[in-house]
């Protein structure tokens, strides 16, 4: 059971007939064949369960283009796609299954309700060969669950954004998917009705128990959705694993980026062991940390990176760099919504970092601009990969 | 002179005949070209638009001569439809139907055709992802939604059809009582200095292209779905 997917697919660069011309004549020459340059490729290969997996990765990663592989919409150059036993696709075996025969649900980004049809109508389009009796039954079944009983005969520009969302989610349900796909259904959103539909989507993915594919560029969103992110950057996935994995734990540098470690440093050097403090010893510059890590070669260059929510402000004292304690000024504080993000430079080190603390904390420290104060780095936050 | 009843009586007609049938092959295999042209793309693709295309900048007594061509004994289909039917149909109103055809399809075609092509293709796949055939999905989705496109082709086509001249006096010739169509009668009115009748015939047909520019007004000021 689950989804299996390994497939490749590459997209070229437009070129124009003289260029085509030339390569074709290239190929005459030689006999080889020349490929036209080459401008995307998807190179993707996850297994996932009847879970809710969240797609992260900024515009251009290739998310969509996984979505239409997988729908049918487009077809991938080789690999194979499997969902609940059923092939999808398969190159080897030239198995491509029609779209109208994967029985997936899919929520495009901007809902594509039918907009000369109304709701009712709208939702009953999935419901082919249902006899008049289950598909009424199916239809009130559907607007019930998403509470769109009211709005059975209105038309899709007679509704808002997020009762949109509902009806567009409402159809794709109504067939009994055994997989559903959701393109940034919260891109047009407010704020507080995303929170509500985020709550919706995982108690629907609880109740119905299929997997669930959810594309979105939004950190904010992923981190309250996903119970597993799988990170895609350059039309790869970079890491697939938990929150607490790919935050903590990232694999590369795209991973750390993206999951908004933005205190990064590329210059840090494996010194050893440390048995009595049972932690790693790291020299950023001449900057020592210490990192829970046990697997590193002393010697070896490495990256290490701090979250800005993980560093935290001390009462004025005496920097203890063997606690990761650290002399500090403080050069600009910002608002942030409830946080404030504070830059704050060491002062020995020629270092710059960034951290968000709570406002009324930075109140209670009487932090402003140009104030010296101490900060600590937790072993344990330190990110190193 | 007073005009009799029956000399405005028949073109009219035989007018309003011949632009129907027209119309409704129109719309019957321009809906369907105009589909194919702009959802599928296949070899000779440029080719086929541009044939149909044609008439459209053709002078009329070219398309008449090559439809004579066509049509007439000696060609490929008239060869054809003589075997079938017997008789040739030179001459005859359907002769009048088929170069009323010919220069009113490309209206539909390209009205339709770009019609068609602003509708969301992601709307087409939504209708595929929910099990719907691409024929089914056609008649659900993309057709009603160029619905406004297709209605004024249509009206483009049976105003072409009304005002045919050329090519139907090449194919169907302008014989009274058979194939005297109005622009026709409005010739042959002038020319034998018949000025009453031609005045008349005159008013009614912009009378009728009036009606045709109301139309298409309404049509293209109906409600608009938003998208």
């Amino acid at each position: 059971m689950g989804v299996k997917v390994r497939l490749r697919k590459s997209y070229y660069e437009a070129e124009d007939s003289k260029r085509r011309r030339d390569r074709a004549k290239g190929r005459a020459k030689t006999g080889a064949k020349i490929e036209a340059k080459k401008a995307f490729m998807l190179d993707v290969s996850f297994e996932m369960e009847n879970e809710l997996v969240v797609l992260f990765g900024p515009s251009g990663s290739g998310k969509t283009t996984l979505f239409k592989c997988i729908s049918g919409i487009t077809d991938p150059d080789c690999g194979n796609i499997t969902v609940n036993n059923k092939v999808y696709y398969n190159k080897n075996n030239k198995i491509n299954l029609p779209i109208q025969k994967r029985n997936l649900g899919y929520v495009f980004q901007n809902y594509t309700l039918f907009p000369h049809m109304d709701v009712r109508k709208n939702i009953e389009c999935g419901l082919k060969n249902w006899n008049k009796e289950s598909r009424e039954e199916r239809v009130m079944e559907m607007m019930s669950l998403l509470h769109i009983e009211e709005l059975e005969k209105r038309y899709p520009f007679q509704l808002s954004g997020g009762q949109k969302q509902r009806v567009a989610l409402a159809r794709a349900l109504a067939p009994r998917p055994e997989l559903l796909l959701l393109d940034e259904p919260f891109s047009a959103l407010d704020k507080g009705i995303k929170t509500e539909f985020i709550e919706k989507i995982k108690s629907l993915q609880n109740k119905l128990k299929i997997p669930l594919l959810f594309i979105t560029h939004s950190l904010e969103e992923a981190f309250m959705l996903a119970d597993r992110v799988l990170v895609m950057h350059g039309g790869k996935i970079q890491q697939f694993g938990t929150l607490d994995e790919i935050s903590y734990h990232p694999e590369n540098r795209h991973v750390a980026e993206l999951t908004g470690l933005s205190n990064l440093f590329d210059d840090a050097r494996v010194v050893g062991y440390d048995e009595i403090s049972k932690s790693t010893v790291l020299m950023s510059g001449d900057l020592k940390i210490r990192i829970n890590s046990l697997e590193l070669n002393p010697g070896n260059l490495i990256s290490w990176g701090i979250h800005p929510e993980d560093i935290t402000f001390l009462l004025p004292g005496s920097e203890d760099q063997d606690k990761n304690i650290y002399q500090a000024y403080v050069s600009s504080v910002i608002n942030k919504g409830p946080k404030k993000k504070i830059t704050v430079k060491l002062i020995r080190h020629y270092k710059t970092l960034i951290a968000e603390v709570p406002a009324q904390f930075v109140e209670s420290l009487r932090l402003s601009a140009g104030d010296s104060c101490l900060i600590k780095m937790e072993m344990s936050k330190v990110v190193v990969f | 002179m007073i005009p009799m009843l029956d000399q405005i009586w028949f073109p009219l007609s035989i007018t309003l005949w011949i632009a129907t049938m027209s119309s409704l092959l129109v719309l019957c295999s321009g809906v369907v070209i105009a589909y194919i042209f702009a959802r599928r793309d296949f070899r000779g693709k440029k080719l086929a638009e541009l044939l149909v295309t044609l008439p459209l900048v053709l002078p009329p007594t070219v398309i008449g001569y090559l439809l004579v061509i066509l049509v007439g004994k000696n060609g490929f289909i008239g060869h054809l439809i003589f075997n079938v039917l017997g008789t040739g149909i030179m001459f005859t109103r359907q002769a009048a139907v088929i170069a009323a055809y010919t220069v009113s399809l490309p209206l539909m075609v390209r009205t339709a055709q770009a019609a068609i092509e602003a509708v969301d293709k992601e709307l087409e796949y939504a209708a595929y992802i929910l099990g719907r055939s691409e024929i089914e999905t056609a008649l659900l989705i993309t057709l009603p939604l160029a619905k406004r496109g297709i209605l004024a082709g249509l009206v483009l086509s049976f105003a072409r059809a009304v005002g045919e001249f050329g090519a139907t006096l090449m194919l169907a010739g302008n014989i009274p009582g058979k194939t005297n169509t109005m622009s026709i009668s409005i010739y042959s009115a002038f020319q034998a200095g018949n000025n009453e009748l031609a005045q008349v015939l005159v008013l009614i047909l912009v009378l009728m292209s009036l009606l045709f520019i109301a139309l298409t007004g309404k049509i293209a000021s109906r409600e608009k779905f938003e998208v």
